[in-house]
């Protein structure tokens, strides 16, 4: 029995009076629509039956029929499924049972959905502000279709957010909103009892862009890849990938062989790219910069690489619905192939120097442990699961591109430290290259580069389309529109689902290990903070000058009054 | 002549620091396949700093009071030792407990600062500095022990040519290498830049310091880097005297800047260390230190 029969034979069983439809446009999606009564118990069933926790969403139909729509998506990693339960909810009363406390990651999904569109989680363990500002007026949900995505409400005074409660004897370090270990704003508030710590919570998403709001108000279809490709400065692709995957999918738009081999080699480049920076990263965090200044001095020839490739050292600008915009001509393959005999050398130098260093292995051995158990509850996914045993990888277990055609290994470890994710990622980076190599040989010679797309896309399909990142799983839900944009476009980035477990992983480690447990995830808070209306400007109306400023830092009491 | 000495040493200390802290980073940066700042760089960032304009975060004595006790008894220390392998008329009259107690005043003014500047970061990195001071300081008590031991006096020429100064012998030796593996720690340089910290506690105890405060807490920290670095060379290398004040003097420079290239390269070739783990590797080297004193009371 296949996976759908397998799973669509469970839920008829159980939920039958409540299962509204089900349909499978194709062997890897199966979508069913369920009452909102059944969401928890459904949810519940799927997990039971191997279904990895992926994403929620939350759309407006309140124009259309009076509701709220309620998306939870599951991966079946195994059998190469994604399961997509929908359910809805009248406006005027948007109550879904939480799922949160069965399933932890869906956590920020449902708080989301609060912030954006007004649902209610009864249940959840957490129903504090995710999103919106502190001083967003109530009542205003800006993911609501009557929102209009360049609102901007007046700034209130005096509003901040309640951190958690701290536990009994222990001293709080704030890290963030600006601190040298992060690289974009974000606040974490470390409970510290001497320097261990007992606890941690976050408050992020200060740098809001809205861009899911805009490509669904203001552009069309094939400028969101561009607008895509600006989430994140690092696995920009990823995201353009992901989205015009997802389109494509909806549509029923088929590319060409020769675009996807394209894409997987920019996928590889960038991963390739991202890996070495991270280990970069890694060296500084742990105070190490001869392993930071040599790995960014290694990845300097990717951007060189890059750049003769697409005429861009980062944000490729490669990928459109359809296919591709540049070509991989013999004269590119051969020096991409030269870069990668170069590139293989220093890595493997690279390597051995890293892995054989025992300063290194003192600092990340043991380290921000949480057992495989965990690492599955927490739905973790990238090379932070990958050092947990979990062996996911969406190349292959949803391939998409080209990767069905390549041969490489993922590689697995079992610490379920800071350390098996340093391993891993330097493992990737030889797989990458060796992809780039079954890639650059077996390519197509001809194809277009891109297909021809009807001039309307069908309205209101739904698709999901995932991408491999460097960090992990990135996740594209898009409902198509009839305005020739996303009616809805839903990113989920690798570090949403890995950032909502880092408390955990920090537990009972030293301070001084704070940097390279949140470092060993890859954070991007840009990744993260992509969703929400503009709102960066409130509260800083009031511009503040040079002489106020001064004043402001020489005043002892200044900024101390909280402490 | 001797009083002339003294001047020399300060002069000296205030004029080199800087060129060893340059030299150091230029080091690093070549090991990191940079081309790295001028060597004069660290004289540049002082006097940037000193021609700042001066911001007092917190308003009690302890800290404005911190920087310049720091400062004045590293100066002090730099004054009385016996550069250039003679007593000059200060050193004459002091002994080796003196010297201890002036570097650990430089230490006490630093954690001073740290307290009184009220930060949170700076509280963690005071806490730090306080564990290793403990931890790291008997060692170079204990080489100065040795060398009184061995010379039978505790005068500071006794403590710090009578380690080696009647040939080497095994509690020499041993406590070299006690003095080698803790130098780091004394010139807070990795594996043991623990209590500055800066991905994790934003250079801890100085975190509120800056402009003209933060220029002495920097070239403090300059000149005590020297200081330890210059005692191991006075120690270790009695091999390196001339007999003339001058050729001592450069000999021992020279001296002092191989050991800097080698804290430069053991440096940048190591990460950071937590403070759990330096505890356990400082305890170690207390107890080589204490067994080549005892080595040297038996006799050996």
């Amino acid at each position: 029995m296949d996976a759908i029969a397998r799973i669509t034979t469970e839920l008829n069983g159980r939920f039958g009076a409540d299962i509204k439809g089900e349909e499978s446009p194709s062997p890897a999606r199966l979508f069913v629509d369920i009452d909102r009564r059944a969401l928890r118990a459904a949810s519940q069933a799927l997990r039971d039956l191997g279904g990895r926790y992926m994403v929620g969403i939350g759309y407006d139909e309140i124009a259309r029929n009076g509701t709220l729509g309620l998306i939870h998506t599951f991966a079946f990693d195994a059998d190469h499924l994604v399961v997509v339960l929908r359910t809805s909810a009248p406006a005027a009363d948007p109550a879904f049972d939480s799922i949160t406390p069965d399933i932890p990651n869906a956590g920020w999904s449902e708080r989301e959905c609060r912030d954006l569109l007004g649902m209610k989680f009864p249940g959840h363990p957490k129903p504090k502000k995710l999103i919106l500002a502190d001083d967003w007026p109530d009542g205003v949900y800006p993911l609501r279709k009557e929102v209009p995505y360049n609102l901007e409400p007046p700034a209130a005074e005096d509003v901040a957010y309640e951190l958690d409660e701290a536990p009994p004897g222990t001293t709080v370090v704030p890290v963030g909103p600006f601190h040298v270990s992060l690289h974009e704003p974000a606040h974490f508030a470390v409970y510290v009892d001497g320097e261990t710590i007992k606890g941690c919570d976050y408050r992020g998403f200060m740098t809001h862009r809205g861009i899911e709001k805009l490509c669904q108000t203001q552009v069309s279809y094939n400028e969101v890849p561009f607008v895509a490709e600006r989430i994140c400065g690092i696995c920009g692709s990823v995201h353009a990938v992901c989205y015009s995957q997802a389109v494509e999918a909806a549509a029923g738009i088929r590319i060409s062989r020769r675009a996807e081999y394209i894409r997987t080699i920019m996928l590889e480049i960038e991963r390739l790219h991202s890996h070495l920076l991270w280990l970069g990263v890694a060296g500084h965090l742990i105070g190490f910069d001869t392993v930071f200044m040599q790995a960014w001095r290694v990845r300097e020839k990717i951007m060189w690489l890059a750049e003769r490739i697409t005429g861009n050292r980062k944000t490729y600008g490669m990928v459109l619905i359809g296919g591709v915009r540049r070509d991989i001509t013999p004269e590119i393959r051969t020096d991409i192939e030269a870069a990668l005999v170069v590139l293989e050398k220093e890595v493997l130098t690279l390597k051995n120097s890293i892995i054989g260093d025992g300063a290194i292995h003192r600092r990340t051995k043991g380290v921000g442990r949480l057992s495989k158990e965990e690492a599955a509850r927490w739905s973790l996914v990238g090379p932070v699961a990958r050092a947990r045993g979990l062996g996911l990888d969406a190349r292959k277990d949803h391939p998409y591109a080209a990767y069905d055609d390549m041969t490489f290994d993922v590689p697995v470890v079992d610490t379920c430290d800071v350390w098996g994710t340093l391993v891993v990622r330097v493992l990737e980076i030889f797989e990458s290259i060796g992809i780039l190599r079954q890639a650059l040989a077996k390519m197509p010679a001809d194809g277009p580069l891109l297909s021809v797309i009807p001039e309307a896309l069908p309205p209101l399909r739904h698709a999901v389309s995932m991408v491999e990142a460097p960090r992990g799983e990135a996740v594209h839900y898009v409902i198509t529109g009839e305005e020739n944009r996303p009616e809805r476009w839903r990113v989920r980035a690798p570090t949403y689902p890995n950032l909502q477990a880092v408390p955990a992983m920090l537990l009972g480690n030293q301070f001084a290990d704070f940097p390279i447990i949140l470092g060993s995830i890859d954070p991007c808070f840009s990744c993260t903070d992509r969703v929400a209306v503009i709102d960066a400007k409130s509260g800083a109306r009031r511009v503040l000058g040079r002489a106020e400023l001064e004043g402001m830092s020489r005043r002892p009491e200044a900024g101390r009054s909280r402490s | 002549m001797s009083i002339v000495a003294i001047f020399i040493n300060i002069i000296l200390f205030l004029l080199l620091a800087p060129l060893f802290d340059g030299v150091m980073r230029k080091i690093t940066a070549r090991v990191q396949s940079r081309q790295g700042p001028p060597v004069v760089q660290p004289y540049y960032d002082l006097f940037k700093l000193l021609g700042k304009e001066r911001i007092v975060s917190a308003r009690n004595w302890a800290f404005r009071l911190a920087p310049p006790t720091a400062f004045a008894s590293i100066l002090t220390v730099a004054a009385l030792v016996p550069f250039g392998s003679r007593l000059n008329a200060l050193g004459g009259r002091v002994d080796a407990i003196t010297l201890v107690y002036l570097l650990t005043l430089g230490g006490v003014a630093v954690l001073l600062g740290a307290l009184a500047s009220r930060n949170t970061f700076a509280a963690i990195g005071a806490s730090r500095e306080t564990v290793t001071m403990v931890m790291v300081e008997p060692v170079l008590a204990m080489t100065l022990i040795l060398g009184a031991v061995r010379a039978k006096s505790f005068g500071l020429g006794s403590a710090v040519f009578g380690a080696a100064g009647a040939g080497t012998s095994p509690s020499t030796l041993v406590m070299m290498a006690a003095y080698l593996l803790a130098l780091q720690a004394f010139v807070a340089k990795q594996p043991f830049d623990i209590s500055e910290a800066e991905i994790e506690i934003l250079e801890g105890p100085f975190i509120e310091y800056s402009g003209p405060d933060y220029a002495l807490f920097r070239y403090a920290m300059m000149m005590k880097q020297m200081f330890y670095a210059w005692l191991f060379v006075a120690v270790f290398a009695p091999f390196l005297r001339t007999g003339f004040y001058a050729g001592d003097i450069l000999a021992q420079l020279a001296g002092t800047l191989v050991v800097f290239v080698v804290i430069a390269l053991v440096g940048s070739t190591n990460p950071r260390l937590r403070i759990d783990q330096a505890v356990k590797i400082y305890a170690v080297l207390i107890l080589i230190a204490l067994g080549a004193v005892g080595l040297a009371v038996a006799g050996m």
